[in-house]
C-alpha cells in the first residue's frame, strides 16, 4: 500500500494527495493498493508538474500497523506526526484515531519513497 | 532573432551576433567563428591568416593560461556553464581580464542565467547568451540590485572600503 | 562590537529585496526549484522535514541585545517561540514558511542581521573564540579579522558557486574553542619572533564522511596579507575542486590528493601571480579595529567580596561558578557560559523567553555582549564578579544555569532526524537520554571533561568525529542504529576519532555511555581527563566494556 507525499511550496507543510487535491493529514491521504500502481504513478507525475504549488512529490510505502495504514519509515511518520523532542509541535497535537496508531506503530523496514530520496542525493 | 546581450560603457543592449559557434566536427562556415580550444590550437593560425576574426571557447577545465600568449589576437573568448553550479568560468573571466589584461569580449555561454548577472559582469564578463529568454533590461536589473560591493573583482566598482575612505 | 555603517545596511536592505523578487518570481512559476534552490540556500533556507528551515548568521559568534531580542520576536511572530542554536555559531528557525522569508528577512535587516550565505556552496560563516575580547590569553582579537572575512566573502562574485561548501574559523589562543583545525581553512593568530602578527593558515580539514585533520600549508601568513591569500586559496580550489562526485567535493579531498606541499606550492604560485591587490588597506584594517577596541573596564579590585560570600553560602551558586564561569583578563570581572544543555532538554535550543532573558543580561550587566560558541551554548563575555550572583539567579530562573559546561551533559546534537531532511536517525532523544542518566550533578563534576558529540547521519553537524566520545546515527535496516567513536577531538590537540566496534540500538546507548565511564573512573590517574585517559590506555578496555554482552 502507498501513499503520495510533497511539501507545500509556500510554506513547507507536509501534503498528502487525495484524488487530486493536496491534504494535511495524513488520515485523509488517498491509499493505493497494489492494483492501483497505474494510478499512483499517474498521481505522482501529475503532482510533479504542480510546480507552483508542491515541491519533490513522491510515493511513499506504508505497513498495517492495527487497524490503520501507516508509513513504514521512521522519516514518513515523523513527517506524518511532528518531531518527538516536542509533542506539541507538528500534525501529532491535532490528536485522534489515527495520528494514535501512528505514535504507536510497529514494524519498520526501509521505505522504498526514502530509498530513492537517499539515492537522488 | 539574436539572442546575445552585449555591455558596452555601462549599458547592456540586444547585439546581432556576428560569430558562429562552430563544434570540433562541423565545417567552418566563412566569417567570424567561435571554435573550441583543442581546434584552435591546431587550426587557429591558418584560421587567422584568412582575416577571420576569431574567438575561443573554453571548457570549465581548460585554464585561460592556455590562451595567454595569444590573446592579442582573440576577439572573443567564450566562457561555457555547462550548469550554471559550475563556477569555474568565474575564475577564468577574472584571470583573462586582470591577469591577462584581455580588453576582447568575454562572452558567457551555457546555462547563463539573470540571477548570475551581477556575479558575471564583476568577473568581466561583457557579453551574454542568455538561457533563460532574460531581455537586456531584465539583465541590467538583475546586475544593478547592490549599490555596494566588499571586493575588488575585474570590474571597476569600487568596493566599500574605498567607498569609506572617500 | 563592529557597527554596521551605512553601507553595511544598504547591503543589507539590497539582499532582502533581491530575495524578496526571487521568491515572488518562484511562487509565480517564473524560475524553477532548481533555478531557485541554491538562490534560497544562499539565503539560509532549507527545506526540511516539517517546513522550511531558516538558518540566520551570527558572525563569528557575536550578538548584542537588540539582536538577540529581535530573533525572540521573530521565534514568536514567524516561529513556534524558539530557535536553535547551531555548532557553527548560527541560530536556525525550524517552522518557517517561504511566504514569511522576504518579511523575516527585512526583520532581521533592522538590526543588522541577515542570512547571508549560511548555506550554499559559497563561504560561509567564519566562526571565531567566543571568548574573543575577554579572555586573557589571546593573541590578538579574532573578530577583527573574521568581520574582515566576512565582509570580503559576502558576494564574492568569483566565489558563489565552488565545488562545495567552505568553512573558516579563526582562533586566537593556544586553546582553540574554534575546532579549527578540522574547518576547509582554519586560521590561528600568531607573532612571529620580531612580534608581528600573522596566521598559521591550516587548509583542508573536515568531517563528513571523511573526516580529516588539516594539515598546515603557511606557517606563518603576514597579517595584512590575508584576503590575498585567501584568495589564491579559494582560486585554487574553484579551478580544481572535483565537481563530478558530491561526496569528494571538499577542498580537504583536494588537498589530500595533491598531498599538502603541492597544494601549499600551487597557492603560492597564485598568491604571488595576484598580488596584494585584494588585501585590504590599513585604514579599513584600522577602521574595523576601532570597533573591537577594548571595552571600558572599570577598574575594580581582582576579588570581589560579595562575590565569594555568595559562592561561600550557596554551593549551588558555587558549582554555576566552578564549571560555568571563567576568568576574565580584567580584574573583577568574569566570563559566564549559559548552558543551553538543560537535563533533559533539546541541546541548542532556546525559547523566546530564555533569549531576552540573556539579552537583558547582558544590557543590564553585560555590555550589551552576547557570544555564541560552536559546542551549541551562549556566553556573557563581560560580567563583574560582584554582578554574578544577581545573573546566576536570573538565568537560573529560566533553565540556564545548568552547571555543566564541558561536562558529559554538555552535549553537542544537530537536529537530526527529528527535523532534518539529510538524517538518518534522531540525535536530540539519544542526547536527552544521556544527559538525564547523568543528571546527578556531583557524578558530573567527578567525571570532569567529557565531550560528547552527536549527529544523526554522516553530513557531521553535530561534530560526532570530534567528539571524546562521538555518536553516530545510521539507518540499520529502517531502525535507528548507533555507531560510537573514541578519542576525537576539535581543540587544539585535534583528532579524529575511532569507531569502537558495531553500531548500537538505541536503547543501548545511554549504558554504553555509562559503562565506558566508569571504565575511565576505574582506570584513571592524576589529573586525566576521559580523553587522557583513553589516549593512554587505548580502545580495548573501553570497547570490552560496552560489548561485554556480546560474549
Amino acid at each position: 500500500m502507498r501513499a503520495l507525499t510533497a511539501n507545500r511550496l509556500v510554506d513547507g507543510e507536509v501534503v498528502f494527495w487525495n484524488h487530486g487535491r493536496w491534504v494535511e493529514r495524513f488520515a485523509e491521504a488517498q491509499l493505493f493498493g497494489e492494483s492501483d500502481a497505474a494510478a499512483a504513478e499517474a498521481a505522482e507525475g501529475h503532482a510533479k508538474t504542480q510546480t507552483t504549488i508542491v515541491v519533490e512529490p513522491y510515493l511513499i510505502d506504508l505497513v498495517e500497523s492495527g487497524e490503520v495504514w501507516a508509513p513504514l519509515s521512521y522519516r514518513e511518520r515523523l513527517r506524518a506526526l511532528g518531531p518527538t523532542n516536542r509533542h506539541d509541535h507538528g500534525k501529532q497535537t491535532e490528536g485522534g484515531a489515527v495520528v494514535e496508531a501512528l505514535l504507536h506503530a510497529s514494524g519498520a523496514a526501509r521505505s522504498k519513497g526514502r530509498v530513492d530520496l537517499i539515492k537522488r542525493k | 532573432m539574436p539572442t546575445l546581450i552585449k555591455l558596452e560603457a555601462g549599458r547592456f543592449t540586444r547585439a546581432e551576433d556576428p560569430f558562429t559557434s562552430v563544434g570540433d566536427d562541423q565545417e567552418l562556415p566563412p566569417g567570424d567563428v567561435i571554435i573550441s580550444l583543442t581546434r584552435f590550437q591546431n587550426d587557429g593560425e591558418r584560421l587567422l591568416g584568412q582575416g577571420r576574426a576569431l574567438g575561443v571557447r573554453l571548457e570549465p577545465a581548460e585554464e585561460a593560461a592556455a590562451l595567454a600568449y595569444d590573446l592579442p589576437r582573440i576577439a572573443v573568448v567564450a566562457l561555457a556553464f555547462p550548469g550554471y553550479r559550475d563556477g569555474r568560468a568565474y575564475t577564468s573571466a577574472r584571470v583573462l581580464r586582470e591577469r591577462y589584461g584581455f580588453k576582447g569580449e568575454v562572452r558567457a555561454v551555457g546555462d547563463v542565467l539573470r540571477e548570475q548577472a551581477q556575479f558575471m559582469v564583476r568577473c568581466g564578463f561583457d557579453a551574454f547568451e542568455p538561457a533563460d529568454g532574460a531581455t537586456p533590461e531584465e539583465w541590467a536589473a538583475a546586475a544593478a540590485r547592490f549599490r555596494h560591493v566588499y571586493q575588488r573583482a575585474a570590474d571597476s566598482r569600487a568596493p566599500a572600503f574605498a567607498e569609506r575612505e572617500e | 562590537m563592529y557597527r554596521y555603517d551605512a553601507i553595511d545596511r544598504e547591503f543589507l536592505t539590497d539582499r532582502a529585496n533581491e530575495f524578496r523578487s526571487q521568491v515572488v518570481r518562484r511562487l509565480a512559476g517564473e524560475i524553477t526549484e532548481d533555478q531557485f534552490k541554491p538562490l534560497r540556500l544562499m539565503n539560509g533556507l532549507y527545506l526540511q522535514l516539517h517546513a522550511y528551515m531558516l538558518r540566520i548568521a551570527i558572525p563569528y559568534g557575536s550578538l548584542d541585545s537588540r539582536q538577540l531580542r529581535k530573533l525572540a520576536e521573530i521565534a514568536r511572530t514567524y516561529d513556534k517561540g524558539y530557535g536553535h542554536f547551531t555548532t557553527r555559531t548560527n541560530l536556525q528557525f525550524h517552522w518557517i514558511k517561504l511566504a514569511d522569508a522576504p518579511d523575516i528577512l527585512d526583520h532581521l535587516a533592522s538590526v543588522d542581521m541577515h542570512a547571508i550565505q549560511t548555506s550554499g556552496n559559497c563561504i560561509r560563516n567564519v566562526t571565531a573564540d567566543p571568548f574573543s575580547g575577554a579572555t586573557p590569553e589571546e593573541i590578538d582579537d579574532p573578530r577583527v579579522w573574521s568581520e574582515a572575512i566576512r565582509q570580503w566573502s559576502s558576494l564574492h562574485p568569483e566565489f558563489s558557486f565552488l565545488p562545495r561548501k567552505f568553512k573558516i574559523a579563526i582562533t586566537a589562543s593556544a586553546k582553540d574553542r574554534t575546532a579549527a583545525r578540522v574547518h576547509d581553512i582554519g586560521l590561528a593568530i600568531k607573532r612571529d619572533r620580531s612580534g608581528a602578527l600573522g596566521f598559521e593558515v591550516m587548509v583542508g580539514g573536515g568531517l563528513g564522511a571523511t573526516p580529516y585533520v588539516g594539515p598546515t600549508i603557511r606557517e606563518f601568513l603576514p597579517a595584512s596579507r590575508l584576503l590575498s591569500y585567501l584568495e589564491a586559496i579559494l582560486r585554487v580550489y574553484n579551478r580544481l575542486g572535483r565537481r563530478d562526485n558530491r561526496t569528494k567535493a571538499r577542498i580537504k579531498i583536494l588537498v589530500a590528493s595533491l598531498g599538502a606541499e603541492e597544494f601549499a606550492r600551487k597557492v603560492e604560485a597564485e598568491w604571488e601571480a595576484i598580488g596584494p591587490g585584494s588585501d585590504l588597506p590599513d585604514t579599513e584594517l584600522a577602521r574595523i579595529r576601532a570597533a573591537f577596541a577594548p571595552t571600558a573596564f572599570e577598574t575594580l579590585p581582582a576579588r570581589s567580596t560579595a562575590f565569594e560570600e555568595a559562592k561561600g553560602t550557596n554551593p549551588a551558586f558555587a558549582r554555576f561558578v566552578r564549571n560555568n564561569v571563567k576568568p576574565h583578563k580584567a580584574p573583577g570581572y568574569a566570563i559566564v557560559e549559559v548552558s543551553l544543555k538543560a537535563i533533559g532538554a533539546t541541546p541548542g535550543d532556546a525559547s523566546a523567553e530564555q533569549m531576552e532573558v540573556v539579552a537583558d543580561l547582558a544590557e543590564r550587566y553585560g555590555q550589551n555582549d552576547i557570544r555564541v560558541t560552536h559546542e551549541q551554548n551562549l556566553v556573557l563575555p563581560h560580567v563583574k564578579q560582584d554582578d554574578l550572583p544577581t545573573v546566576y539567579a536570573a538565568l537560573a530562573a529560566v533553565d540556564l544555569a545548568t552547571p555543566n559546561i564541558n561536562l558529559i551533559s554538555d552535549i553537542i546534537a544537530c537536529p537530526g532526524l527529528d527535523y532534518c531532511a539529510l538524517a538518518n536517525a534522531r540525535a536530540i532523544p539519544v542526547a536527552q537520554h544521556i544527559a538525564e542518566r547523568f543528571a546527578d550533578q556531583d557524578r558530573a563534576e567527578l567525571i570532569g571533561e567529557l565531550k560528547i558529540k552527536i549527529s544523526g547521519c554522516i553530513n557531521a553537524c553535530g561534530h560526532h568525529h570530534v567528539g571524546h566520545i562521538g555518536i553516530l546515527g545510521v539507518d540499520k535496516k529502517g531502525e535507528e542504529f548507533y555507531q560510537l567513536t573514541l578519542g576525537g577531538s576539535g581543540a587544539e590537540d585535534a583528532s579524529v576519532g575511532k569507531v569502537l566496534g558495531p553500531a548500537l540500538p538505541a536503547n543501548k546507548v545511554a549504558e554504553a555511555i555509562d559503562a565506558m565511564v566508569d571504565v575511565y573512573l576505574s582506570q584513571r590517574q592524576e589529573g586525566e581527563r576521559f580523553l587522557d585517559t583513553l589516549r593512554r590506555t587505548g580502545a580495548a578496555p573501553f570497547k570490552e566494556a560496552v560489548y561485554a554482552d556480546a560474549h
